[in-house]
């Protein structure tokens, strides 16, 4: 019995959706994996947030200071901007302009 | 870094894709074999694959990103992770609640590991295409057969505990990234077999023939929220716990989240594609649970052509299914309980499987009491522990607080503000619903009374416990973190 048209896109979208997107999602990770393994080789810190990231937790240091986390959070958020200021490898996609804005907190 | 027999060294797992296989293996057990196909087919196809993908999305994902992101940031097991948020007291037995969940589930899937493993035992005898084997008299002799299940069982769990003495890496990593590929290998040449049967077609327009109307069906929804929930194992403590062994540089979300959550759940798409097409081209009846995997499969294998290598690439890549999941099931206490005692990893391991043992001997006696404990703890336990966790997350730490901490620390993907009223709001939500829902469903029945009973009596329990536990000096040197963050 030939498949209906329905259920053959049906099949498709469901194969794409699922396996498709563990997939991707696998080999995203790995090869990150594989960036992290060779920038931790050539230095032994890296940045630990993307600039995205990196400027939400500052906007949430700065509006919440009394927070009981606040200082752990400054502490990550200095850590980070450490690294940008002492190293050259950098993970995520940090703009020279970018790091050379950063102050610590 | 090895796993040091010291207490203050933690494991940590050796690779990438070592957790990323302790997570499936984790979450793929029975329940995306024998169940998800035919809930699949029987809710509207491809318009249950679409609720259960939103689903999976809005509340797994997310979910599964939270449990993970807690195991990493406090990098302790479940009741030093909740000792960290809420300070030391009898609060932090609602992180009890999420243990003697787990104790509780794996006193009851031990047995069923255990038919699991006889299955895989008889296919590879070619047992099923002997000539004069009947399914249906050799699965009702095997469940009259108490002593050998509970001998079964017994097998079970002294296997589990000899993985876990050799600790995350050297035991559970190096089994789970062979054991879930193998999984995967196993189904995908079970399906390729399946699909060039004549008359599979019948079963793929089963799973993929799409009833738009069931999209505007409750029932469609309750069982992919279901099924979105109880297959991820989001809540359980598991995510926390493989979590809490991530290195530094690890990442969560994408890992924990998406690819643990569409992973897991692509391979009960996987596990529909190996099984209904040949069920349906030998034209058995499809089914769901044991019946599924023990009569109607057992039935098809001496029809189809190389019948007895599919029955060994089933029953062994359902036995490593199960097996894995049993085996991070039961890392859950053990991991916590190694922590808040002074035994080391073995004499942990040694009494929690021997607790686990003892506790399963019932269920392994008698397929009804398991079928009780399955229906009491899958629908008010899991759900108890799920909103105790989540709870945690969302109303003590704050989501805002934890995404700023750990999800988006060395994350191979952004997760933006939409995160947070997911956590605190939807989830539990959803999880009180699913609670009462079931409770409205079984009204005065005797599963929705001993599920009344875990919902009241193991926070009790719970609260007692560390009450007493904090209260003989605790654990020095932990941070209350007061309210939510938003």
């Amino acid at each position: 019995m030939p498949l209906p048209a329905e259920v053959l896109g049906m099949l498709a979208f469901t194969l794409l959706a699922f396996w498709g997107i563990s997939l991707w999602a696998l080999t995203r990770t790995l090869r990150q994996e594989s960036r992290k393994v060779e920038i931790l080789k050539h230095q032994d810190r890296m940045d630990t947030y993307s600039p995205r990231a990196l400027a939400d937790l500052r906007e949430w240091v700065e509006t919440n200071p009394n927070d009981p986390l606040a200082d752990r959070a400054r502490e990550q958020y200095n850590e980070c901007v450490d690294v940008l200021t002492q190293t050259d490898r950098h993970f995520y996609d940090w703009s020279d302009t970018e790091i050379e804005q950063l102050e610590r907190l | 870094m090895a796993d040091a027999p010291a207490k203050t060294a933690r494991a940590e797992w050796g690779t990438r894709f070592g957790f990323l296989m302790a997570m499936i293996g984790a979450m793929v057990g029975a329940g995306n074999i024998w169940r998800f196909p035919y809930v699949m087919g029987d809710n509207g196809g491809g318009a249950f694959v679409l609720a259960f993908l939103v689903l999976l999305f809005l509340l797994a994902v997310p979910g599964l990103m939270a449990e993970v992101a807690l195991g990493r940031y406090t990098n302790k097991g479940v009741i030093g992770a909740f000792r960290d948020v809420l300070g030391p007291g009898g609060m932090v037995g609602l992180g009890v609640i999420v243990l003697l969940v787990n104790i509780a589930l794996m006193s009851y899937y031990s047995p069923l590991i255990g038919w699991t493993l006889y299955y895989a035992v008889h296919s590879l005898l070619f047992t099923f295409t002997a000539s004069g084997f009947e399914a249906g008299a050799f699965m009702d002799t095997f469940f009259a057969n108490s002593a050998l299940m509970i001998g079964l069982h017994t097998i079970v769990m002294g296997s589990i505990a000899a993985i876990l003495i050799l600790g995350i890496r050297r035991g559970v990593e190096r089994l789970v990234v062979y054991a879930v590929p193998a999984l995967v290998i196993a189904l995908i040449v079970m399906t390729v077999r399946g699909l060039t049967l004549p008359g599979a077609s019948e079963g793929i327009t089963f799973m993929f023939s799409v009833d738009w109307g069931a999209l505007a069906a409750s029932e469609t929804w309750i069982a992919a929220l279901g099924q979105a929930l109880f297959s991820t194992g989001l809540g359980w403590g598991i995510a926390l716990t493989v979590g809490s062994y991530l290195r530094e540089y690890d990442d969560v979300p994408l890992g924990g989240g998406v690819f643990t959550a569409l992973g897991e759940s692509s391979i009960g798409i996987l596990a529909a594609l190996a099984i209904f097409p040949i069920v349906f081209a030998v034209g058995v009846e499809p089914d769901a649970g044991a019946g599924l995997a023990f009569v109607s499969l057992v039935q098809v294998f001496p029809e189809i052509p190389l019948g007895g290598l599919v029955a060994i690439l089933f029953f062994v890549g359902f036995f490593l299914a199960t097996f894995t999941s049993g085996l991070l099931i039961t890392e859950v206490s053990v991991t916590t309980i190694s922590e808040e005692t002074r035994l080391d990893r073995t004499q942990t391991v040694l009494g929690v499987c021997g607790g686990i043992w003892l506790l399963g001997i019932p269920s392994a006696y008698s397929a009804d009491i398991l079928d009780f404990l399955d229906f009491v703890f899958g629908n008010w336990g899991l759900p108890l522990a799920t909103l105790a966790i989540i709870g945690v997350i969302g109303w003590v730490l704050g989501p805002k607080r934890l995404r700023m901490l750990a999800v988006n620390r060395n994350a191979g993907i952004y997760v933006g503000k939409w995160w947070d009223p997911v956590i605190k709001y939807v989830i539990p939500a959803v999880m009180l619903f699913i609670m009462g829902y079931f409770a409205w469903e079984n009204f005065r029945e005797p599963e929705m009374i001993a599920g009344m009973l875990v919902i009241v009596l193991f926070p009790i329990i719970g609260y007692a416990i560390m009450s007493v536990v904090e209260g003989r000096g605790g654990k020095p040197g932990t941070t209350e973190v007061t309210g939510g963050d938003d």
